[in-house]
């Protein structure tokens, strides 16, 4: 009885691979309905679980499967061509037998599954037939694909059995196949030839002889009892002859050597990795405070050349185990083209998904957690991006819809992409949506750069769908893939041109338990960041800091990030005096990014990840902790609660500074000539009627010659300006550098840089935007316009 | 000397010489100082007892929490006895040590002012009603009395229970 379960879990493991391989090629073989090796292999599939079933007395599954090889059989002969109304059929009945073969797995039985296939087996053999599929449903079953009228001539066996016949014979030579088998093996075992036990794909020879001779003789080559007597069967041999090389390829695969291994092993395998690599960490440390010690001794060479070996090696174990973890992609990508297939003929729409680098392998855990995120991105690409075929063919864009699934590495990440030419997301649109829905306030919305939009599409009960359809719409699914991709650690970046599609990537580290990590200090203590989410670092002086409502930002190129001091989000006593440097790590996870305000950088490191155990599990913002090379415990951040935290923990990053500025600014001002302005112009004539413009404000004026000149009043006056009036043109330092030297002062950070200038240029305009230029008056002005402007921006409300 | 005094110093000597049965009801524990009180934990409860190594602080954690410290490749949690007790913060002294605490699957190192000795309580002489009305209920075993000292059972899980 053993020796029957062991075949059971055999032909189970085997049965699901090659289901996983089936629906792949199904789609595909719609697409190229008349490619003789997919129908080949496709109804081999069918075949090979028919055969095994039988031989277990799964009686409903055989039922099942005999009359699906009938039309596929049908198919591969070109009696009977594949439309999309028999794929449908095909693949419902797919279904029912994965259906049948899961209730196999959990009940050890086919029988109790619940499963009526009686319908299914009614229309499979109306296509067979040759009749409409709604007909032969609506008749009663006429069991009639016994005589089949368009019999290939150089068949006749076949053809003329009854598949009871067919059945029979096959079970026959099954019968015989396995005592060959056996016979052959035991001779093997005579010769004293060592065989491997690998059940697995024995189980694929014996699927495989039924139907091909040929190529189960191919890897097994010297056997003089391979081919068996070629009776009734020669009728199915030689179309899988014709595939015979390609199939014996196919076998070449599956017979490669493998063994399946306990993923606790392995888990167990990775666990002591980690704790080598933290010994070579170790070493390291050791070998270079030896070195400082005993520097030109002779034996530091060997010791030197010791640990570089060790660490090589431990290097190349941890690359090695981790493979072994490794799976390709491939495994989650297969269920997509059946889901494309299934939404596009749902939708209504004309999609093609095209996909490339299946093969690209990441951690088992990883594997497992990205399908969900992927399914729903691919919904929403499929639902939301890719149009209707007729909207599309009036925005002269080709009727067939492309979603685009790609996966590639990228340094210690993998990165999947997933891009449509659809529709493209409308940040305006976005926002709109969000601010009705309350996801976000209008300010928030003004403040939104167009990237920062689309990750709205995250944000849980946010959807764009006009309406909710069986397919998305209810504002969940993009949710989900946040939360998960947060889960991996992984970011998320958004990427869209109305019109033209949207394109989604995902950067997923590739192991979950030995990461890369930024060391970095705040006070006297470590934490460790996950190099995944480190976006980047940067260097700042606190003048780099602004203020915008009460909450400390960075402006990094074109981007405003919210900044937040590590130590308060620790709450770590400042101990150490500040410096004026700052270090900031811009760090990065999923949609969103925060600058992480930090005061020394340690550098890079491998680390293990170590749980904090029960007791400490669920502390905000530690992922866990690792155990660095002198042996101490070095907390590991965790980056989605930072985010969290750095919400509710925004303090100014400076304020002193601030203070006092806003103190100078805010004093007392009652007389017109209290408000000073600065005039910058090389050329004396601007000056004075700049100067004459402004004398009825009462204000006082000071002039400068050039940038530099102005750049040292600025520096040395005791009060500050309230306004500064530039010209762009002059000699030493141009108006726009002088600007953005300004703009560098913190006390001067708010004060208005007005542009009196002859160039009129749009990309002038920009420029002056750019380094902070507040008003950008074009030479000739009028005098009144003059000074209504400097009256505007110094808030100039006494009267002179 | 009173009379009722004599007749337990009497029973006390008594116990000292008796050497105990085989059968009896015995809980083997490891007694230790935490400010002026006297304390134990049963030793199949006790992992090791090391002297004091560096730990890290860990945020957001209570008081008594005073972080986590590497025991030969395990990052272990470390609790301050004092501290938990409510007493004040004391440095640490020669005879300071860490109790390596373990329930189970859990393991948790304590910071205990001094190490007494190990001995042999009978359960018959553990006081086991005072657990009601303990203000840490389920941190107190039961109490036990040796020689002229009283001595507080702490139980593990007890000990080991997050309360945060």
């Amino acid at each position: 009885m053993d020796e029957l379960q062991e075949i059971l879990q055999d032909f189970l493991v085997e049965a699901f691979e090659m289901i996983e391989q089936l629906d792949q090629d199904l789609v595909e073989l719609e697409n190229r309905p008349d490619d003789l090796d997919l129908l080949n292999r496709i109804f081999r599939v069918a075949h090979t679980i028919k055969g095994s079933s039988s031989f277990l007395n799964f009686d409903v599954l055989t039922k099942l499967t005999h009359h699906m090889e009938d039309v596929l059989n049908k198919a591969r002969h070109g009696d009977l061509k594949i439309t999309p109304e028999i794929m449908d059929v095909v693949l419902a009945s797919i279904d029912q037998m994965k259906a049948l073969l899961f209730s196999i797995r959990d009940t050890g039985s086919d029988a109790t599954s619940g499963i009526n296939i009686d319908p299914t087996v009614v229309k499979l053999d109306a296509v067979s037939s040759g009749k409409a599929i709604d007909a032969a449903v609506a008749a009663t079953p006429a069991p009639s694909p016994v005589a089949e009228p368009e019999a290939a001539a150089d068949e006749p066996d076949y053809a003329n059995m009854s598949a009871e016949d067919v059945e029979k014979e096959i079970e026959r030579l099954l019968m015989e196949r396995q005592e060959q088998d056996e016979k052959r093996r035991q001779e093997k075992r005579a010769n004293g030839e060592a065989m491997p036990e690998v059940e697995a794909p024995r189980e694929v020879d014996e699927g495989q002889s039924e139907s091909a001779p040929a190529p189960q003789a191919a890897p097994q080559a010297p056997a003089p009892a391979a081919v068996p007597a070629p009776k009734p069967a020669a009728a199915v041999a030689p179309a899988a002859a014709a595939a015979g090389g390609d199939a014996a390829a196919a076998g070449g695969t599956t017979v490669e050597q493998t063994i399946r291994v306990d993923v606790n092993r392995l888990d167990h395998l990775m666990n002591l990795i980690g704790e080598l690599v933290l010994g070579k960490n170790r070493l390291i440390k050791i070998y270079s405070d030896v070195e400082e010690r005993y520097e030109g001794e002779q034996f530091l060479d060997e010791l030197n050349q010791v640990v570089s070996s060790v660490s090589t090696v431990t290097t190349d174990l941890q690359i090695a185990v981790m493979k072994t973890r490794m799976l390709p992609i491939g495994r989650v990508f297969n269920r997509f083209p059946r889901m494309i297939r299934d939404l596009s003929r749902e939708l209504n729409k004309k999609v093609e998904l095209v996909m490339s680098g299946e093969e690209t392998e990441l951690d088992k855990s990883i594997v497992e957690e990205i399908g969900d995120p992927l399914v729903h991105i691919i919904r929403n690409s499929a639902d939301h991006g890719v149009e209707m075929p007729d909207v599309r063919a009036a925005a002269g864009k080709n009727e067939m819809g492309i979603v685009e699934l790609k996966a590639y590495h990228e340094g210690n990440s993998i990165v999947i992409e997933i891009s449509d030419d659809g529709k493209g997301l409308d940040p305006l649109m976005l926002k709109s949506k969000a601010v009705e829905k309350g996801v976000i306030s209008e300010k928030e919305a003004d403040a939104m750069s167009d990237k920062e939009a689309f990750t709205l599409i995250f944000k849980p009960g946010f959807s764009t769908a006009a309406k909710i359809t069986n397919v998305s719409g209810r504002g969940v699914g993009m949710d989900v893939v946040k939360t998960n991709i947060e889960k991996l650690n992984g970011i998320i970046e958004v990427d869209s041109q109305v019109g033209k599609g949207t394109t989604i990537k995902l950067k997923i580290p590739l192991t979950l338990a030995i990461i890369q990590a930024l060391l970095v200090g705040v006070q006297e203590e470590f934490f460790a960041i996950p190099l995944s989410s480190v976006l980047e670092t940067v260097r700042i002086t606190q003048d780099d800091i602004f203020l915008v409502e009460g909450k400390s930002v960075l402006r990094l190129r074109s981007e405003v990030l919210s900044l937040v001091k590590l130590s308060d989000i620790f709450g770590i006593e400042a101990t150490m005096e500040e410096n004026e440097n700052l270090y900031v790590v811009i760090i990065g996870l999923a949609d969103a990014k925060i600058g992480l305000v930090i005061d020394r950088l340690i550098g890079q490191e491998e680390i293990v990840i170590k749980s904090l155990g029960y007791y400490l599990k669920g502390v905000d913002g530690i992922a866990g902790a690792t155990i660095r090379g002198d042996g101490r415990v070095t907390l590991i951040a965790d980056v989605a609660a930072l985010m969290q935290m750095a919400k509710t923990a925004h303090k100014k990053v400076d304020t002193t500074k601030k203070a006092t500025a806003a103190i100078a600014q805010a004093a007392k001002k009652t007389e017109p000539s209290d408000y000073k302005v600065l005039i910058v112009d090389d050329s004396k004539t601007d000056r004075s009627i700049m100067r004459n413009s402004l004398k009825p404000l009462g204000v006082t004026i000071v002039e400068a010659g050039d940038g530099v000149e102005a750049l040292g009043i600025i520096k040395n006056s005791d009060h500050p300006f309230d306004a500064c009036l530039i010209d762009i043109e002059m000699p030493k330092m141009d108006g726009y550098t002088l600007a953005s030297e300004i703009r560098k002062y913190n006390k001067y950070r708010n004060m208005p840089l007005i542009a009196v200038t002859s160039r009129t240029g749009k990309t002038d305009r920009m420029r002056g935007v750019e380094v902070g230029m507040a008003e950008y008056i074009t030479k000739p002005y009028s005098p009144d316009y003059l000074m209504n402007v400097v009256k505007r921006h110094t808030n100039l409300t006494v009267e002179g | 000397m009173s009379e009722k005094l004599q007749d337990v110093i009497k029973k006390q000597q008594k116990q000292k010489v008796q050497p105990l049965k085989k059968d009896e009801d015995t809980l083997q524990v490891v007694g230790f100082n935490v400010g002026d009180e006297e304390f134990a934990v049963s030793i199949l409860n006790i992992q090791e007892i090391i002297k004091p190594i560096d730990y890290t602080r860990v945020p957001g954690t209570p008081g008594y929490v005073l972080g986590v410290f590497n025991l030969r490749g395990n990052v272990l949690p470390l609790i301050s006895l004092r501290l938990k007790f409510g007493l004040p913060f004391a440095k640490y002294t020669e005879d300071t040590r860490f109790i390596v605490v373990k329930n189970g699957a859990q393991t948790v190192g304590f910071v205990i002012d001094k190490l007494t000795q190990a001995f042999i309580l009978r359960e018959s002489e553990i006081d086991h009603t005072l657990d009601m009305q303990s203000e840490q209920e389920g941190l107190i075993y039961g109490i036990g009395k040796r020689e002229d000292r009283i001595i507080t059972i702490l139980k593990a899980e007890g000990l080991l229970k997050r309360e945060f």
